[in-house]
C-alpha cells in the first residue's frame, strides 16, 4: 500500500514539474475560437527589376521599398549538408542550392510568371530560326574580388567547362540535340552569341546556370576532370572564393552551418541607389531532419521553416501571436503517382518480369481506369496531408507554366470501376472477391519505399479502395534500394508507389519518364537489351509530341504538344497520379520585402529582404 | 622486460583479427542491397553517361573481391580512401573526431568523478535510505532509453528557451571573443552530456557498489578489521584496492567507446560528431567512410583492452605473477 503512495507521489511530481516549465503556445484568453486566423495575406508584388546605368556601370535595380542594411536571415537545410560549392560539380539539389547562392547565371526566371529575364546580363535576344541566342552583359559590374565580369567568364564557362564536360554533366547531356552541342562564340568584350545546332527551346533555362569567374577557375580546369571534381570543395577556405552573387562564403562548419557575407560588388542596386543585399549575413543551419527543424524553429534559431500538412494547422492558430507570417505558395513540383508495371517482355534468362496473367490486367485500360476511379484522392489529401494539398490528375505538376487545365479532375465512382471491369470480363464471387475472365483470382504486390510515412498512409488507403473492388492488394513497403533496383534493374514489381519531382518550368526534364528510351521510364522500362522492342500506340505519340516539343520554339505551340502528351498519360493512365502537397511556409515578420510565389519560394529576392522593425 | 614482449605478442595477435574484421564487414555492406547510386538513378535529369562514370569511380563495377584487394592495399599504406562524393575520408574524419573526443571525454570524466564515490558510498551506507534512493535514481538512468531522454531534454530546451536546440555552436560563433567562444560551447555540450552522462553513470555507480560490497564480505576485509585497523584504513587501503580492479578493464572499454560512443545521442541533439556522420554513411553505404570507422573502432577497443591489462598487470600483482 506505502509503496503505491509512493509512486503516485513521484508520478504527480514528475507531472507537476513537466507542466512548470511549459510555456503556453497560445495565452489561455485567446483560444483559436475568438481570432479567426483565415485572412489570406495579399502581396502586392513590386515592379521587376530594372536595368540602370551610372557612371557607365549597368546595374539592375530593385524596385521594392527601401529598407534598412544589417542583419541576418537564418534559414536550415535537412541532411549532412553541401558537398562541394563548386556549382558545376554538384549532384544533389542542397549542394546546388548552396553554390548557386554565390553565383548568378546570366538568366533567370521571373518568379512570377516563369518566364526568362535577364540577370548577370542586360538583355538578351533569339533570333528568328530560334537558334541563336544573343547575351548582352552589363558594362562595369564585378566579381566579389573587383576583376571585371566580361564576355571571357562567359564563353570560358560553357566552352571550357559545361561544354567540355566537366564534373556533372547533366546540363551538357540535357542539351546534346542530334548528337551535337550548341557553340558559344565572343562576339566582343560584352556580347556573346550561343548557337543551338536546331531549334531547342529548353536552352533558353540553360542559361540560368551560374557563370565562373575565368581567373578563378581557369588553373583548375587546365589540371583535367580529376582535379576538378575536387575544386572548391567544402575543405576550400572561404576566402577563396569570387563569386557573383548576392552573398559570399564566409565560414562552413561541417554538420552546422554555412554562413555567407555580403558580396561588396554585387550589381544589384535599390531606388537610393545603394548596393545591395540589405542582409550582412545569410546562415543555413544544416539540421537532420524535419523534427529538428521545427524545434529550431520554434526556439527561434530559425527564421524561415517550410511547414509539414500536419503542423500547419497549430502554426495557423499560433500565428496571430506570434512573430511570423505564413504563406501558402500553392501545390510544389511533386508529382506522387501509383504506376502499374506494363513490361510484357522477358528478362534475359527468358522468364517474364511480370506474370503474364498480370500482364493481361495492367495492360487492359479499363482495369487501369477501374483502379484510377477507386483511388479517393479527396480522402487521401484530407487525411494524409491533413487537407493541406490538391488531387492530382496531370503529369505536369499543378503550379507548371505549361499545365494543361483542360483535364477536369473527378471524384471517387466505384460504380464507374465496376463497369469498366465487367466491361473487360472481370466477375466477382459470391464474397465480393475479383476474377478475371479466365477465373484467376485478381492479387497484386503494391512496392513503396519503407521509411516515407507519407507514401506508406497513401498505400495502406489505396489499399482499402482497391479492396472495395475485390482486388487482393499486397501492400509492401520495401528498403528505398531494394525499390529502386526492382524499378530500374530487375523489373519484377506489379504496382508502385512513387513521387517525382519535376520543373513547373520545363516538361523537357521529364523527358527520360515520359520518353519510351528514357532511363526512368519506370512503367514500361527498356533495358539496353530492349531498346528496340514495339512500342505501344500512346508510347509513340509521347515520343513524337517530346521531340517537337524541344525544337518547337514559341510557348504557344511547345504548349500545345505538351498539352497534348499530358492529355494522352491522363486517358491512358500508365501513372495513376495521386496529389500535390501545398508547400505552407512561416517567415518571421521582422523581414520585410517577403514577396514570395510558387515558383519562385521565399528567398529567391534575398537581396531585396531586410530586417524591419 | 617481460611486459615489453607481452605488449609486442599482442599487438601481433590483433592483426589476423583486424584483417577478420575488415573481411566481414566489407563483405556485409557489399553484400547488402544498399546501392551508392539509388538516389542519383531516380533523379530524371540524371544521364546514364553520369551513372556508368560514377559506378566507374566508386569501383562498383569490378567484382567485390578485387574492390577490397584495392580497399586493403590502400588501407594498409595508410591512405583511407574517398567518400562516395568524392571527399578525403581522412578530412572527413578530422573534422569530426575532435568533436566527438570532447563530448565523450567530459562525459568519461564526470561519470568517473561522480560514479567511483557514489558508488562506494552506496556499498558503505548499504540498505540505508541513501543508498535505495541512489538506486531508484540509478535504476531510472539505466532503464530511460537515450534517444527518448534526449527528445525530452530538447523540447525542455524549446519551452524554456534555456539551451539552444543541438549542435555545437553558435551561427554568429566566429565573431565571438575567446572567453565567449568557450562559454557557447559549454552552453551547447549541457544537454548531450546530461544524456551521455545520467546513462554510464547508472552503470558505473551500480558496478562499483557491487564489487564494493563483494569485497567488504571477503574474509581479508573481516581480518583487517578483527586485526582492529581503523575503518578508513580497512576501506581505503585494502577494499578499495581490490574493488577497483574490475574497473580497469571497464575503463578499457571506454577507451573503445571515445571515438563511436554515442550515435543516436549525436544524432538527436543533431551533434556534429562522428557517430552521425557514421550512421550517415552506413545508411548510403558510403563503404571507405564505413570502413574506415569501422576499424578504428576495432583498432580502439584492441588497444583499449590492451591497455586495461597493462595497467592490470601494473597494479594487481596477483596477475604478474601468473604470467
Amino acid at each position: 500500500m506505502r509503496r503505491v503512495l509512493y509512486v503516485i507521489l513521484v508520478i504527480i511530481l514528475v507531472i507537476g514539474l513537466l507542466k512548470a516549465c511549459i510555456k503556453r503556445d497560445i495565452p489561455e484568453s485567446d483560444t483559436i475560437s475568438t481570432k479567426n486566423p483565415s485572412t489570406e495575406i495579399k502581396i502586392t508584388y513590386p515592379e521587376d527589376q530594372k536595368n540602370v546605368t551610372i557612371n557607365g556601370i549597368d546595374y539592375l535595380q530593385s524596385q521594392a521599398s527601401i529598407g534598412q542594411f544589417g542583419g541576418t536571415l537564418t534559414s536550415s537545410t535537412i541532411g549532412e549538408g553541401p558537398k562541394t560549392f563548386n556549382p558545376f560539380n554538384t549532384k544533389d539539389n542542397i549542394s546546388s542550392m548552396l553554390s548557386e547562392v554565390m553565383y548568378d547565371g546570366l538568366l533567370t526566371t521571373n518568379p512570377v510568371t516563369g518566364q526568362p529575364i535577364p540577370k548577370l546580363a542586360k538583355s538578351f535576344s533569339i533570333s528568328d530560326d530560334g537558334k541563336e541566342y544573343t547575351i548582352n552583359l552589363r558594362h562595369g559590374i564585378k566579381w566579389s574580388d573587383g576583376k571585371p565580369i566580361t564576355a571571357d567568364d562567359v564563353v570560358f564557362t560553357w566552352r571550357d567547362i559545361i561544354l567540355a564536360g566537366l564534373g556533372n554533366t547533366s546540363i551538357r547531356d540535357s542539351i546534346i540535340i542530334d548528337g551535337k552541342l550548341p557553340t558559344v562564340e565572343k562576339i566582343d568584350d560584352y556580347t556573346v552569341k550561343f548557337i543551338t545546332p536546331e531549334p531547342f527551346a529548353p536552352f533558353i533555362r540553360m542559361l540560368s546556370t551560374p557563370i565562373a569567374p575565368k581567373h578563378i577557375f581557369e588553373p583548375a580546369v587546365k589540371k583535367g576532370s580529376e582535379y576538378f571534381d575536387t575544386f572548391l570543395s567544402t575543405n576550400t577556405k572561404p576566402e577563396n572564393f569570387v563569386t557573383s552573387g548576392a552573398f559570399k562564403l564566409k565560414e562552413y562548419v561541417p554538420a552546422q552551418r554555412v554562413v555567407y557575407e555580403r558580396n561588396p560588388n554585387y550589381y544589384i542596386i535599390n531606388k537610393n541607389n545603394e548596393k545591395l543585399p540589405y542582409l550582412d549575413k545569410l546562415v543555413y543551419l544544416i539540421v537532420g531532419d524535419l523534427n529538428n527543424e521545427v524545434l529550431k524553429f520554434e526556439a527561434k534559431e530559425l527564421d524561415v521553416i517550410n511547414l509539414q500538412g500536419s503542423k500547419v494547422a497549430r502554426y495557423k492558430a499560433m500565428e496571430p501571436h506570434s512573430d511570423f507570417v505564413i504563406y501558402n505558395l500553392g501545390p510544389n513540383t511533386g508529382t506522387m503517382y501509383l504506376a502499374m508495371n506494363l513490361n510484357n517482355r522477358k528478362n534475359d534468362k527468358g522468364n517474364f518480369y511480370v506474370d503474364p496473367k498480370k500482364q493481361v490486367w495492367f495492360n487492359d485500360l479499363n482495369f487501369r481506369k477501374a483502379v484510377d476511379y477507386a483511388v479517393d484522392r479527396k480522402n487521401i489529401v484530407l487525411n494524409i496531408a491533413n487537407g493541406i494539398g490538391e488531387p492530382l490528375f496531370t503529369a505536369e505538376s499543378l503550379n507548371s507554366i505549361f499545365l494543361n487545365k483542360n483535364l477536369k479532375p473527378y471524384d471517387k465512382d466505384l460504380e464507374k470501376s465496376r463497369e469498366l471491369l465487367k466491361k473487360s470480363g472481370f466477375k466477382w464471387d459470391k464474397q465480393g472477391r475479383l476474377y478475371d475472365k479466365f477465373g484467376n483470382r485478381v492479387e497484386f504486390d503494391m512496392l513503396t519505399n519503407a521509411g516515407n510515412t507519407e507514401r506508406e498512409a497513401i498505400g495502406v488507403m489505396i489499399k482499402q479502395d482497391l479492396e472495395d473492388l475485390g482486388m487482393k492488394v499486397n501492400f509492401k513497403p520495401i528498403e528505398f534500394n531494394s525499390l529502386v533496383n526492382k524499378l530500374v534493374n530487375t523489373l519484377d514489381w506489379d504496382v508502385v508507389i512513387m513521387g517525382f519531382t519535376g520543373s513547373p518550368l520545363e516538361p523537357n526534364g521529364g523527358k527520360n519518364v515520359m520518353m519510351s528510351d528514357g532511363t526512368l521510364h519506370v512503367y514500361n522500362m527498356r533495358p539496353e537489351k530492349d531498346k528496340n522492342s514495339p512500342r505501344y500506340d500512346f508510347e509513340k505519340r509521347i515520343d513524337e509530341l517530346f521531340i517537337k516539343g524541344a525544337l518547337a520554339t514559341k510557348f504557344e505551340d511547345r504548349k500545345k504538344y505538351y498539352d497534348e502528351y499530358q492529355k494522352i498519360v491522363y486517358e491512358e493512365k500508365p501513372f495513376i497520379y495521386i496529389y500535390s502537397p501545398t508547400v505552407i511556409v512561416a517567415i518571421r515578420d521582422k523581414f520585410k520585402n517577403v514577396f514570395p510565389t510558387s515558383l519562385g519560394g521565399v528567398t529567391y529576392n534575398i537581396e531585396e529582404i531586410y530586417v524591419g522593425e | 622486460m617481460e611486459i615489453y614482449k607481452y605488449i609486442v605478442k599482442r599487438i601481433l595477435q590483433t592483426i589476423p583479427l583486424l584483417i577478420i574484421v575488415s573481411l566481414i564487414s566489407f563483405f556485409i555492406i557489399r553484400l547488402s542491397p544498399v546501392d551508392p547510386l539509388a538516389e542519383l538513378r531516380l533523379n530524371p535529369s540524371v544521364s546514364q553517361e553520369t551513372l556508368q562514370k560514377e559506378s566507374q569511380r566508386l569501383g562498383l563495377d569490378k567484382p567485390i573481391i578485387i574492390q577490397y584487394g584495392k580497399w586493403a592495399k590502400s588501407f594498409i599504406k595508410g591512405d583511407l580512401g574517398i567518400t562516395s562524393n568524392g571527399e578525403k575520408v581522412s578530412t572527413k574524419l578530422k573534422e569530426r573526431i575532435p568533436n566527438t573526443i570532447l563530448l565523450t571525454i567530459i562525459v568519461i570524466f564526470l561519470t568517473w568523478i561522480t560514479g567511483i564515490p557514489l558508488g562506494i558510498l552506496a556499498a558503505l551506507k548499504w540498505k540505508t535510505s541513501f543508498d535505495r534512493i541512489l538506486t531508484v535514481l540509478t535504476s531510472i538512468g539505466m532503464a530511460i532509453p537515450s534517444f527518448f531522454f534526449a527528445v525530452l531534454l530538447l523540447i525542455f530546451a524549446v519551452k524554456t528557451g534555456w539551451f539552444p536546440i543541438g549542435g555545437l555552436t553558435s551561427a554568429n560563433f566566429a565573431d565571438m571573443t575567446f572567453v565567449g567562444q568557450v562559454k557557447d560551447i559549454a552552453h551547447h555540450l549541457v544537454l548531450p552530456v546530461t544524456v551521455l552522462f545520467t546513462l554510464s553513470l547508472a552503470g558505473l555507480q551500480r558496478q562499483m557498489r557491487a564489487n564494493m560490497l563483494d569485497v567488504l564480505d571477503s574474509d581479508y576485509v573481516k581480518f583487517a578489521r578483527a586485526k582492529g585497523l581503523s575503518e578508513f584504513k580497512v576501506i581505503y587501503k585494502h577494499a578499495l584496492r581490490n574493488a577497483v580492479n574490475p574497473l580497469i578493464t571497464l575503463l578499457g572499454f571506454e577507451f573503445a567507446g571515445l571515438l563511436s560512443g554515442a550515435a543516436l545521442t549525436e544524432y538527436v541533439f543533431q551533434y556534429p560528431g562522428l557517430g552521425r556522420l557514421i550512421l550517415e554513411a552506413v545508411l548510403k553505404s558510403d563503404i571507405n567512410l564505413v570502413m574506415a570507422s569501422l576499424m578504428m573502432g576495432a583498432i580502439m577497443l584492441v588497444m583499449g583492452n590492451l591497455i586495461a591489462d597493462i595497467l592490470l598487470i601494473i597494479t594487481d600483482p596477483r596477475i604478474r605473477v601468473k604470467s
